[in-house]
């Protein structure tokens, strides 16, 4: 009985159950989507699959015979393949095509320390051959392009001989013709006897090419069965579980002043040009899978992208180039990587606050310092910072405690719109209901706010239109009350570009 | 009474061995040395001798606040050495081959410097070469241009030109002044460092601008999404590099009395030295000027005493370059 079985797998990281009881089965020569919003388990389950850690319990059939992997390097000698989401992580760059697809076999050759070139280079090139390849096998992988990449890490895995071959997001970065050729390429393997478990949020995707679909959530399976027993209406509620009732905001009666609005914005990464339109003290949120554009319409709103696009805040045009000319015009950007982008982590959290402010805090170039003292106390006690010591550096606060920092930075300012990427990523419950009341204060006080996010949860709790983006475009707007978690979910996941009709 | 609670508090808290050595170590190890070569050397705590330490240590500080700019915006400067050279040779030959006088003297190497800095900033800002890399190669650059250009022979007066005759210039006094006059005792070159680090100690610490420099250095992302022109701040940030090597050239050249090819050379590695050891100083775990100095005099002291001890000068390259590891390895814990 030729099978992938994972019967019973348990994990708990720090007492937090991620997996219970799982059980998921792959047949040879079937291509098995695996489903489940974020934190639903399928990661753990993959990297278990994978080799990175090994489960508490439960068990690992390949092919009838029981498997413990205490390495990846095990799960790759059984047969098990991995492509993972981000490609760039496990190619070596610098090296050849050829070099990168035999990596596998040059590090487990205990035979020969030398090389035969020739032979290589004709197993390279058989290889992706296998997946519909043609190209010098002498380029170096820098140079091509991320479809030929993923093809190449598929060609890698091959290599190794895998039989059941983990495709994480594999279509988040292609085109609409690039994804049809990974279509193709799958069901030749499979036709062949590879079998694929297949990871995406695409549904209408999945609906096309996976023949057997399996849903986690909660660390549980929920659902597993062919895909035609099953619409992509009914994942969706499987993913979701329980209908989420948002609890009832109070209906608030907008200004219909446009503050702020910005016409053929255009976003070079996904190549589409999106208009938005926000009203005073209007929260508007953008609705976005993984890879959906969200930051890349952030970065490009804020100048930080080499874009096009005509910007109107509080009837004055603007043309954005560079985040100085973005701030100049009022907007601010609480960027989605907080340490990264956000923070000077090793200075004083009130030097992080004035930042912005020292023009306003200086005479001739001086500082004065009880001045920025005063002012940074204030921010500090009206953004409820904890501990509200100025002088204390930022690394020592917690996550939602510099969050609050990054967004101190911006209220002094004359800034007019707001844009929030993922502000609440990584920081606690309590946290993010005070987020949440800063960003509801600075609505009532007439500002245009942006709020971009894959909590969807979020958006239903906060946000006075949403309007759902992918691949760079917006293709579905709700007014707070016509939205739901199951809407949002639906259309986010492609759920209306129906993949199942695109001819084979 | 207040004092001892406070030091009785200090010691409840346990701090290690290594943190004392870390915050004070610069400062301790400044006193042991000190100490040290007083007990050792006979001619070592005398007058004439702090004179003369004061002076070198004068010309690296200057070097070594360079440096300490290009540290702050998170970069690297390894050019200063041979523009220091460069510079003695531009205000030896305006003296001594032009006959210029003090001003034309001044600005020719000033200009000179803060050329270099722009060089550098094209390099590394507009271009995107790895800092140490580029200003390795302009430190080759600059280098060559102050040998071809005096091929490789020394500026002095009187000196005897390849057309015939004598160069028609000389050393003038109010040049000399700046690296050999003393002002109450004071050599001037030490007044000029004191009134520098103290500019430069204020606008770091006290200014908008100098705010901005750290800010650039410590977070670029963050500082450019906070609307800060980063790669403004780290232009002037090479060319107050150049200048201040410069100045350097312009001080050496005045104390020696001559323009002396490659002269500069050394002082990179003491310049360096002195930075990153300020880094330490107090333990504050930035660049800083004041640290600087302190390194600065480290080192200067350090010298002077092996010297006097007779270790040969070869020899003392293996103490700088251990004394620069020790700093390296002291911020590199603090950082943990």
């Amino acid at each position: 009985m030729n099978e992938l079985q994972m019967l019973n797998i348990s994990k708990s990281f720090d007492k937090v159950t991620v997996l219970n009881g799982v059980n998921f089965h792959v047949k040879q020569g079937e291509v098995h989507a695996l489903l489940g919003m974020n934190g639903a388990g399928k990661s753990t389950l993959m990297k278990i699959l994978a080799g990175d850690f090994p489960p508490d319990d439960g068990t690992i059939m390949i092919d009838g015979k029981q498997y413990t992997f205490s390495s990846p390097l095990d799960a790759k000698k059984a047969g098990i393949g991995l492509v993972a989401q981000e490609v760039d992580t496990v190619l070596f760059p610098a090296l050849s095509v050829c070099e990168n697809i035999i990596a596998n076999e040059i590090i487990d050759t205990k035979t020969s320390p030398f090389l035969s070139w020739n032979n290589q280079k004709q197993r390279a090139k058989e290889l992706l051959r296998q997946v519909g390849l043609e190209m010098d096998v002498n380029k170096l992988v820098y140079e091509c392009s991320l479809h030929e990449k993923q093809l190449i890490l598929l060609a890698k895995v091959l290599s190794s001989s895998a039989k059941y071959i983990i495709l994480d997001e594999p279509t988040a970065p292609l085109s609409t013709a690039e994804t049809k050729t990974l279509f193709q390429i799958i069901r030749k393997l499979k036709a062949k006897g590879v079998s694929f478990i297949y990871i995406s949020h695409k549904l209408g995707e999945i609906k096309e090419i996976c023949d057997c679909v399996t849903i986690l959530r909660d660390g549980k399976v929920v659902h597993s069965s062919p895909i035609s027993d099953i619409t992509i209406e009914q994942m969706v509620e499987h993913m979701i579980g329980r209908t989420y009732k948002s609890a009832k905001k109070e209906k608030r009666t907008l200004d219909e002043t446009i503050a702020f609005e910005v016409k053929n914005l255009f976003i070079p990464k996904t190549k589409t040009t999106v208009n938005l339109q926000i009203r005073k003290g209007e929260i508007v949120g953008i609705a976005g899978l993984v890879g959906a554009g969200k930051t890349e319409l952030a970065h490009s709103l804020f100048g930080l992208e080499k874009t096009s696009g005509q910007w109107r805040i509080n009837g004055k045009e603007y043309t954005i180039s560079s985040p100085i000319e973005a701030i100049e015009a009022g907007i601010s950007y609480i960027p989605e990587e907080r340490r990264k982008q956000g923070l000077f982590m090793n200075e004083s959290v009130q030097k992080n606050l004035t930042v912005r402010l020292l023009s306003s805090l200086t005479n001739f170039q001086w500082i004065h310092r009880q001045r920025e003292e005063k002012l940074a106390l204030n921010l500090i006690e009206s953004l409820k910072i904890h501990p509200s010591f100025p002088k204390i550096t930022v690394r020592h606060l917690s996550g939602g405690n510099q969050q609050k920092v990054v967004i101190g930075k911006w209220l002094s300012t004359n800034s007019e719109v707001f844009i929030f990427d993922e502000p609440t990523k990584g920081i606690d419950v309590n946290a993010k209901a005070e987020i949440f009341s800063i960003i509801q204060s600075l609505a009532k006080q007439g500002k245009a706010i942006l709020y971009l996010t894959n909590e969807f949860q979020e958006l239903l709790d906060i946000a006075d239109t949403i309007h759902v983006m992918v691949d760079g475009k917006f293709v579905k707007t709700f007014s707070a009350e016509e939205a739901t978690h199951e809407k949002l979910v639906y259309y986010s996941s492609g759920g209306e570009t129906s993949w199942h009709k695109l001819p084979s | 009474m207040a004092q001892t609670a406070v030091v009785t508090k200090e010691k409840q808290r346990k701090t290690s061995l290594l943190q004392i050595l870390y915050k004070h170590g610069t400062l301790l190890a400044i006193l042991a040395v000190i100490t040290y070569f007083s007990m050792t050397i006979e001619q070592f705590f005398t007058y004439e001798n702090f004179s003369d330490i004061l002076r070198s240590i004068s010309i690296v500080t200057l070097v070594a606040i360079g440096i300490t700019f290009s540290l702050i915006v998170d970069g690297f400067d390894l050019s200063v050495g041979s523009t220091v050279s460069l510079s003695t040779i531009a205000s030896a030959a305006a003296l001594v081959l032009y006959r210029q006088e003090i001003l034309v003297t001044l600005l020719v190497p000033i200009l000179l410097g803060i050329a270099v800095g722009l060089l550098n900033s094209l390099l590394i800002v507009k271009l995107k070469l790895p800092d140490l890399l580029a200003t390795l190669a302009v430190m080759y650059i600059i280098n060559g241009i102050q040998l071809t250009y005096t091929k490789g022979f020394s500026i002095y007066n009187d000196m005897p030109l390849p057309e015939g005759g004598t160069a028609p210039g000389k050393f003038i006094p109010s040049f000399l002044f700046i690296g050999q006059g003393e002002w109450l005792g004071i050599p001037f070159s030490v007044l000029l460092m004191l009134f520098l680090v103290f500019v430069s100690h204020l606008f770091l610490t006290y200014t908008k601008p100098g705010r901005l420099f750290y800010m650039t250095g410590e977070n670029r992302e963050a500082a450019r999404l906070s609307g800060i022109p980063v790669n403004r701040y780290r232009t002037y940030a090479y060319v107050i590099s150049g200048l201040f090597a410069a100045i350097a050239g312009i001080v050496l050249a005045s104390r020696i009395g001559t323009g002396q090819v490659s002269a500069g050379a050394p002082l990179l590695m003491d310049g360096v030295a002195a930075a990153f050891i300020g880094i330490s100083v107090f333990g504050i775990g930035k660049p800083n000027v004041i640290g600087t100095m302190f390194g600065s005099i480290l080192i200067g002291v350090l010298l002077n005493g092996l010297t006097m001890m007779n270790v040969p000068y070869y020899a003392q390259d293996i103490i700088k370059g251990g004394i620069l590891v020790g700093a390296l390895a002291l911020s590199h814990i603090q950082k943990k």
